[in-house]
């Protein structure tokens, strides 16, 4: 099957200004990609590119015509201010489908009630967003890049700010999704750990060492290239069949 | 003769001003919704001083060739130009990393304020029109502005009816929106088009203090005493309409200023939405 969207040989960043080079990456349609690196290291950049929200400065994008994208923001991106329910953030997520010309119909708000259970929030579909814990509310939002039906889910730090037990029920229920509903997921993290369990696939990114790297999850998870990326040494230690990655103490790299 | 009976026997005087009153609160009272929320308050301070600058240049203009002027359409088109004009600018601006967007509102705000103060100074002989402008002039609004403003009021009320989906979605989540294909700079354009499109007719019947503050405290109200968003909307509408009305009324018994009285009115209506919230909570 052909890829959802690539990257050819792109530079990203905005104009006038170059983050990264030489990037070529393809979502094919059963992936899972986790984009890892450190704050402030273009990996933002690198997925709205890849979304087609920032034009490549040199080289292209190819997308399949009418890519379906479910987005997942960070959650504190989102104003809790506004006095909506679970349920009308969730409907927003059938926006893109209706159109500006089209109404938004029983149908739609039935797929957005089911995109609310399949996150385990389905009786939650009457309380106010910002009267909801912060898993909820990812889980909301979640779900509403779910009603949108996508073929690709793209996740900006999802687990960002979530305590251990939380951030293992949201990556868990990306896994459940990914393989129950036949969605590619990309997602990005500075959180290493949170996605070496789960991705099938890594790519590294820092604009200050101008580097991309793309790989297969095991290829990718070996300490040499982690210590590169991270500039201290890292420990990748498998326990109970999970992979724990931790950073030494005092173990920085020239 | 109470003041009250005496107010009753003066509809046909106060019957388009009040009108013309209620329109603008209740139309600027559904757009500080999204004035409030999307945390846009000085924007409208702004687009409301570009609007009197528009006023200011369209007299200059005129006096430099001579003509009358007295032609309030012309001050209305040019006051358009400048505040829809400013709305697409400030609403959708994006100064990069360097500096806030509030800092090109707050500059926008500023060198329109010295620029109306200086082109005031050259306009001391259309001081009647210029004050007209800038403080309106509710005690006589003629039916053509009750027209003006009724056709605005349905431009506005179009618009948002029918692409409110997109107009909501890309307020709420610019970032979602914009990565799942909405088109967020054109919706965003969409709203500040409507606000600037209402803050010069608005201006022209009750002045810009009230214009600032129908565009603020009505939907704040309404946000303290409602939990959903369509509430909000009709609760700022209403809000916004008892607040004009109310206060057009209040000024013509107690012989007050029209202006600063409705805003105190639109202030005293905060009290019982806060205490409304407090009650529910």
């Amino acid at each position: 099957m052909p890829p959802l969207v690539r990257l050819e040989d792109a530079s990203i960043g905005y104009v006038g200004r170059a983050l990264l080079h030489g990037v070529s990456v393809a979502v094919e349609p059963e992936d899972f990609l986790a984009v890892v690196g450190p704050n402030g290291g273009g990996k933002t950049t690198l997925l709205r590119t890849l979304l087609g929200v920032l034009p490549p400065l040199e080289g292209r994008r190819v997308a399949e015509g009418r890519l379906r994208i479910g987005y997942v923001p960070q959650r504190d991106h989102v104003d809790a201010l506004w006095p909506l329910g679970c349920g009308d953030v969730v409907v927003m997520g059938r926006v893109p489908l209706v159109g500006p010309r089209g109404r938004i119909g029983a149908d739609d708000v039935e797929v957005a009630r089911r995109a609310l259970a399949r996150v385990g929030l389905g009786d939650l579909w009457g309380r106010s967003f910002g009267t909801l814990s912060g898993g909820q509310r990812q889980r909301t939002l979640i779900a509403r890049a779910l009603a949108a039906e996508p073929r690709l889910l793209a996740l900006d730090e999802p687990t960002n700010g979530m305590d251990p037990s939380a951030e293992l029920a949201a990556m868990d229920l990306l896994r459940d999704l990914h393989r129950a509903g036949g969605i590619a997921v990309v997602m990005i993290s500075h959180r290493l750990e949170a996605v070496a369990n789960y991705a099938r696939r890594l790519a590294f990114v820092d604009k200050d060492q101008d580097l991309w790297r793309i790989g297969p999850l095991e290829e990718m998870l070996r300490p040499e290239a982690l210590s590169h990326l991270y500039g201290r040494e890292v420990i990748v230690r498998e326990e109970d069949g999970r992979r724990f990655v931790y950073p030494v103490a005092g173990g920085e790299r020239p | 003769m109470s003041a009250l009976s005496e107010f009753w026997s003066a509809a046909v005087i106060w019957r388009d001003p009040l009108v013309a009153s209620v329109l603008a609160g209740a139309l600027l009272g559904f757009l500080g919704v999204y004035v409030v929320l999307r945390r846009v308050v000085f924007v409208s301070a702004a687009l409301t001083q570009l609007s009197t600058l528009g006023v200011i240049a369209s007299l200059l203009v005129l006096e430099a060739f001579d003509l009358e002027t007295d032609h309030q359409e012309i001050q209305l088109v040019v006051a358009w130009i400048f505040s829809v004009g400013g709305g697409l600018v400030l609403g959708t601006l994006g100064l990069g990393r360097r500096l806030p967007t509030e800092a090109g509102v707050g500059m926008a705000y500023v060198l329109a304020g010295a620029l109306v103060i200086l082109g005031a100074n050259r306009l001391v002989h259309v001081a009647h029109d210029l004050n007209t402008m800038v403080f309106g002039n509710a005690v006589a609004v003629p039916f053509q502005d009750v027209v003006i403003l009724l056709v605005v009021t349905g431009v506005v009320a179009l618009l948002h009816t029918l692409f409110r989906k997109e107009i909501v979605f890309s307020s709420f989540d610019r970032e979602t929106a914009e990565a799942m294909g909405v088109k967020v700079r054109l919706w965003g354009g969409v709203l500040f088009f409507t606000i600037g499109l209402a803050i010069p007719v608005a201006a022209h019947v009750v002045g810009a203090l009230p214009v600032f503050a129908f565009l603020t405290v009505p939907a704040a109200a309404a946000l303290l005493a409602t939990r959903r968003l369509e509430p909000a909307f009709a609760v700022a509408t209403g809000l916004g309409a008892v607040a004009a009305g109310g206060g057009y009324v209040a000024s013509w018994v107690l012989q007050v200023p029209t202006g600063a009285t409705m805003v105190v009115v639109a202030g005293a209506l905060v009290l019982p939405a806060w205490l409304w919230k407090r009650l529910q909570s």
